[in-house]
């Protein structure tokens, strides 16, 4: 485990990049940043290393995973609290989300180099409970009168809510495909290359975030100009990430890897400018018991900074590998 | 009578945050209406408390609404409506001649005052009135039938569906500000509202309403 | 707040803050104008002053004496107009829809009522600038006439009463669609979105809805133009050549007199003619602008009857504004037997409006109707809005009998027309069909209401037939101007508060025009 030399990223890449298809002799830890905040890498021996990239880069995939996971525990939470949980399969998303969330805990927490069944099951549940939840929310629209018009996209069941529910899921399975890799060979999910797959299915997963975002903050008449912040930098980075998984090259992407960041710190800031918003509706904090109801969705933004997690994490991949 | 928000009492809303500040001070004032009259004569005021107790019955009530009281109060602070129909003299006039007009009927058809009349013998004169059937001198050209549909009816119904009471029994959430209403759709129901009795599950509803600021 | 000295003669003096008067005194303002704007109400903070009650808010409406008579008298008081500053924009229930195109030349393409002197494309243009300024929250695409952009805010979710007007009319083939409605979908400025109250037709207590109170009103202080709160307006003052010099208006208990070169006169279809009719002078003796003899005459009101039952589920109707959703199906279909169209919108009423529909259609009182006002939960119902044809016998004129101001009482003259009769019973039958197909049993119709007024000093192509020309500008008193629901020549099937800020959004474009060629 102890690192053999200390190199610059950028450097070891450009030196390594015909080397044979198994699993990164450069495989890459992240060392403790340097004073400048620039990432400094360390080469470990082969299996080692590769075992440890795979821990670290499924762990980080937990953490993306779970990020959602919380994101949509409070979310449906409150949203299927308006709805008065009327239909009793509305406790499903609470149930899958907190399991999801605890999966993902333990997922981080554990830096063994292997999949672990309890996970696997949690997240092929919660994966599933997204697609049916999609379908659920679909139904729901299409009941109502007008069907799939703007009304029931604006305010039925949103389509899209359960979709992140299915991220969570399917990021934390691709977290143990990752885990799961066989030291000696590059880490591949049903048989394609783990961090092109994981960096088309984030670009996928972000882009589809931002249509909901874009939804309701068309539905919000975009009356705030930061409203216009998840509609632009979010899709920069699903663009970037969608290119990075088309580049068979293992180069580095410092631009993409700042703009994830971007899109991750976006998360945050979302909370606080729905906090800010709730503040907005008549009676303020002071009527929260109305206006966390009705006003924007504090737990939504958060969505993005699992996705933009789960996208540095496929960077951290292709970065590592030959191809 | 069947009690359909049981427990519901829009009162306990009133330092919640549905309530704001003028709207506690109009209920509070309209709680404390003057029980005595004083438009009315006191002959006015039997009548009118018989007509009252006969167009909107609260015989069994605990705490029954003082409508006569907020009819008395309208006429004296004059609270105009707006509009008058050509056919009836201003409010205060209408009331006082309509009153009279009724004891008047009640004298020549019963041989007795309004308010000493049975229930249904006064009942009976009402649905008359409404019918524009009554031809009593006393009337002085008002039709009796207008003189129901625009000050009988109104003035007195009012007084009951603008008391918390009135609100209470038919289920209404009340005043709302600064806190509105999030559920808006079909079967659903605010914390905060009143939560109507399903047959065969009253003690659900009472818990919920007991539980409502 | 700007002030004026009553000595000084001001650009424009201004009768009425509402929908009419508002936009004009803050455009006239934002132009360069010196403007006051006169109104007989208080000027409310809502926040502060705004109770949730029916009863408290009486103090937004115009409760003054008023004789209604004719054989279908109509109802004044909070039905109809507003005592405050922003007018009856600050309780109306803030539905906005445009007219039809061809309702601008009715006699011409549709054959009954009258033409209007002013082009439809060009109205097209202001009801686009009307709905940006009350930032309509409206469907993304309207479902008749012409092409229209998008409303600036998104359309509110819907009420329970709002989804049953839609399933009625889904049953039925019609088109509907979510109103487009000038409350708040989301926050504008300092102004929250709607919370879903229900008050809205007792005064809005948020900000939501953009009444002229809290659009134009702002707009015109900043710019310079002084509002005069609590001050009524009894008289215009004309000079021997004819030309008004200003207004005699009621005060802290004094009568005043401000001196302007010109008077708008914004007072809607009611107190328009009465102060011109009561401005009569020897020179003009039947009253001011009246060389027609039409001030005061072609009164027209909305057909406003509705069709109420009961769902088996909790509608809970007063939660919301009461019209989220309309059809104007029959505004846009000309296969009928009567002229004119209407539409209907979704209900709901409160409960003292409730009680007065239960009492009022259907006869109830006693034991009946206290055990019926129970169902208050359960009622649903569907109300139109339709169009009623001018008729001269239709009027307003002026009484005896003194108000408190010690000015002439109006009367109100109203009948109804065997085509207004006939398009009644057609819109009861169809909002009957479609109660019942959402659901609804016990369906009884209300069928004695009216709103809206319209007509008194009309606007036409010449002097012999109306009162103001297309500039709104009265033909016998060059400054003299009207702007309001009285200049209409025909009132169509719509709620009138859009056209009438449309309007005069027109009349400030048109004044400025007039003025930058020497003509005012």
């Amino acid at each position: 485990m102890n690192p053999t030399a200390v190199i610059s990223r950028r450097r070891e890449h450009a030196g390594d990049t015909k080397s044979p298809s198994t699993w990164r002799r450069s495989a890459l830890r992240r060392a403790p940043v340097t004073k400048r905040g620039a990432h400094q890498w360390t080469r470990a021996p082969r299996n080692e290393r590769s075992d440890e990239l795979a821990a670290q880069v499924g762990r980080r995939l937990n953490g993306a995973s779970g990020t959602l996971a919380a994101s949509v525990l409070f979310d449906s939470g409150i949203e299927h609290y308006v709805g008065a949980f009327h239909n009793p399969a509305m406790i499903t998303p609470l149930i899958t989300a907190a399991a999801s969330l605890a999966a993902s805990l333990h997922g981080v927490a554990d830096r063994r180099p292997a999949a672990h069944r309890f996970r696997d099951t949690v997240y092929a549940a919660a994966a599933l409970a997204g697609c049916a939840g999609t379908a659920f929310h679909l139904y729901n629209i299409t009941k109502r009168p007008g069907g799939l018009c703007w009304q029931n996209l604006f305010y039925a069941a949103p389509v899209g809510a359960p979709m992140a529910m299915l991220l969570s899921g399917s990021l934390g399975f691709l977290a143990e495909r990752v885990r799961d890799t066989d030291a000696h060979e590059d880490p591949k999910i049903l048989g394609l290359p783990a961090g092109r797959t994981l960096a088309a299915a984030t670009s996928a997963g972000i882009a589809g975030t931002v249509g909901e975002a874009a939804l309701l903050h068309f539905r919000g008449a975009f009356q705030n100009p930061l409203m216009l912040a998840p509609v632009t930098i979010p899709p920069v980075a699903a663009a970037l990430l969608g290119r990075a998984s088309l580049d068979s090259s293992d180069r580095a992407r410092p631009f993409t890897r700042w703009w994830l960041r971007l899109t991750a710190a976006l998360g945050f800031l979302g909370v606080g400018l729905h906090v800010f918003g709730v503040h907005r509706q008549m009676g303020g904090w002071r009527n929260w018991r109305q206006n966390v109801m009705s006003g924007p969705p504090i737990p939504a933004p958060p969505s993005f900074t699992g996705l933009a997690i789960a996208g540095l994490a496929a960077l951290t991949l292709l970065e590592s590998r030959g191809e | 009578m069947s009690e359909r928000y049981p427990g519901y009492d829009v009162l306990s809303k009133r330092d919640g945050p549905s309530w704001n500040e003028p709207t506690r001070s109009a209920i509070d004032a309209r709680l404390n209406v003057p029980r005595e009259p004083r438009f009315f004569t006191p002959q006015e005021w039997r009548t009118l408390q018989a007509l009252c107790d006969a167009i909107f019955p609260q015989d069994g009530d605990v705490d029954p609404v003082p409508l006569a009281a907020y009819v008395d109060q309208k006429m004296a602070e004059n609270h105009t409506d707006g509009y008058r129909h050509g056919a009836l003299p201003r409010q205060g006039e209408a009331w006082r001649r309509g009153l009279s007009a009724l004891e008047a009927e009640a004298g020549a058809a019963h041989g007795t005052g309004f308010h000493d009349l049975a229930a249904e013998k006064r009942e009976d004169l009402i649905r008359r009135m409404q019918a524009g059937k009554l031809e009593d001198s006393g009337w002085g050209g008002m039709p009796p039938a207008t003189f129901f549909e625009h000050r009988v009816i109104p003035d007195i119904t009012h007084a009951f569906y603008a008391h918390p009471k009135g609100w209470s029994e038919i289920g209404y959430g009340g005043p709302a500000s600064p806190r509105g209403y999030v559920r808006l759709r079909i079967d659903r129901r605010d914390p905060w509202e009143p939560a109507e009795a399903k047959p065969g599950d009253k003690a659900a509803a009472r818990r919920k309403n007991q539980r409502v600021r | 707040m700007r002030q004026f000295e009553e000595a000084d003669a001001v650009d424009f003096v201004v009768v009425g803050t509402g929908a009419g008067g508002a936009p004009l005194i803050a455009g006239l303002a934002e132009a360069g104008f010196s403007v006051v704007g006169l109104d007989a109400g208080p000027f409310f903070r809502p926040l502060e002053d705004f109770a949730s009650d029916e009863t408290a808010q009486r103090q937004v409406f115009w409760t003054d004496e008023r004789i209604v008579d004719g054989a279908n008298p109509i109802v004044m008081g909070d039905n109809n107009s507003g005592k405050a500053v922003g007018g009856s924009t600050v309780h109306f229930a803030m539905v906005s829809l445009r007219f039809r195109p061809e309702w601008f030349k009715a006699r011409t393409l549709l054959g009954y009522g009258a033409d209007w002197p002013i082009d439809w494309q060009e109205i097209w243009e202001y009801y686009g600038r009307a709905e940006r300024l009350l930032a309509i929250s409206g469907p993304v695409t309207y479902p008749w006439g012409p092409p229209r952009p998008a409303y600036p805010y998104r359309e509110h979710q819907l009420n329970g009463a709002a989804e049953v007007l839609a399933r009625g009319c889904e049953a039925m083939g019609l088109a509907w669609t979510p109103t487009p409605i000038a409350t708040l979908s989301a926050p504008r400025g300092d102004a929250h979105p709607c919370v879903y109250r229900g008050f809205c037709r007792v005064g809005c207590s948020t900000n939501a809805k953009q009444s002229q109170l809290v659009t134009s009103i702002p707009r015109a202080i900043r710019a310079g133009a002084e509002i005069r709160d609590l001050a009524m307006v009894g008289r215009i003052e004309v000079d021997e050549a004819g030309r008004a010099t200003g207004v005699h208006y009621l005060r802290q208990g004094r009568w005043r007199f401000q001196r302007a070169r010109n008077v708008i006169v914004a007072g809607y279809a009611i107190e328009t003619p009465r102060l011109l009719l009561n401005s009569a002078n020897a020179q003009f003796p039947e009253g001011l602008a009246n060389s027609s003899g039409l001030v005061g005459k072609y009164l027209m009101t909305q057909s406003n009857q509705a069709v109420f039952g009961k769902m088996d589920q909790e509608v809970r109707s007063y939660k919301a504004p009461p019209s989220l959703t309309v059809t104007e199906h029959w505004n846009y279909c000309d296969e009928k037997d009567f002229f004119g169209g209407y539409c209907w919108m979704a209900q709901g009423p409160l409960p003292i409006e409730w009680v007065n529909v239960l009492t009022g259609s259907k006869g109830l009182w006693g034991r009946a109707l206290r055990e019926e006002m129970k169902d208050y939960n359960h009622q649903v119902g569907l109300k139109m809005v339709g169009e009623m044809l001018p008729d001269p016998r239709n009027q307003v004129t002026l009484t005896d009998e003194l108000d408190q101001y010690g000015l002439p009482v109006p009367r109100i003259t109203y009948s109804w027309g065997d085509n207004d009769k006939a398009m009644i019973a057609h819109a009861l039958d169809q909002m009957q069909m479609g109660l019942e197909a959402a659901g609804a049993r016990d369906v009884f119709r209300q069928e004695n209401d009216t709103c809206h007024l319209y007509g008194t000093a009309r606007m036409g192509f010449d002097p012999e037939t109306s009162v103001v020309d297309a500039d709104c500008r009265s033909w016998d008193i060059p400054n003299l101007w009207i702007c309001d629901g009285s200049i209409f020549p025909t009132c169509g099937g719509v709620n009138p508060s859009l056209t009438i800020v449309a309007l005069s959004l027109r009349t400030v474009d048109r004044i400025k025009a007039l003025a930058s060629r020497g003509d005012l």
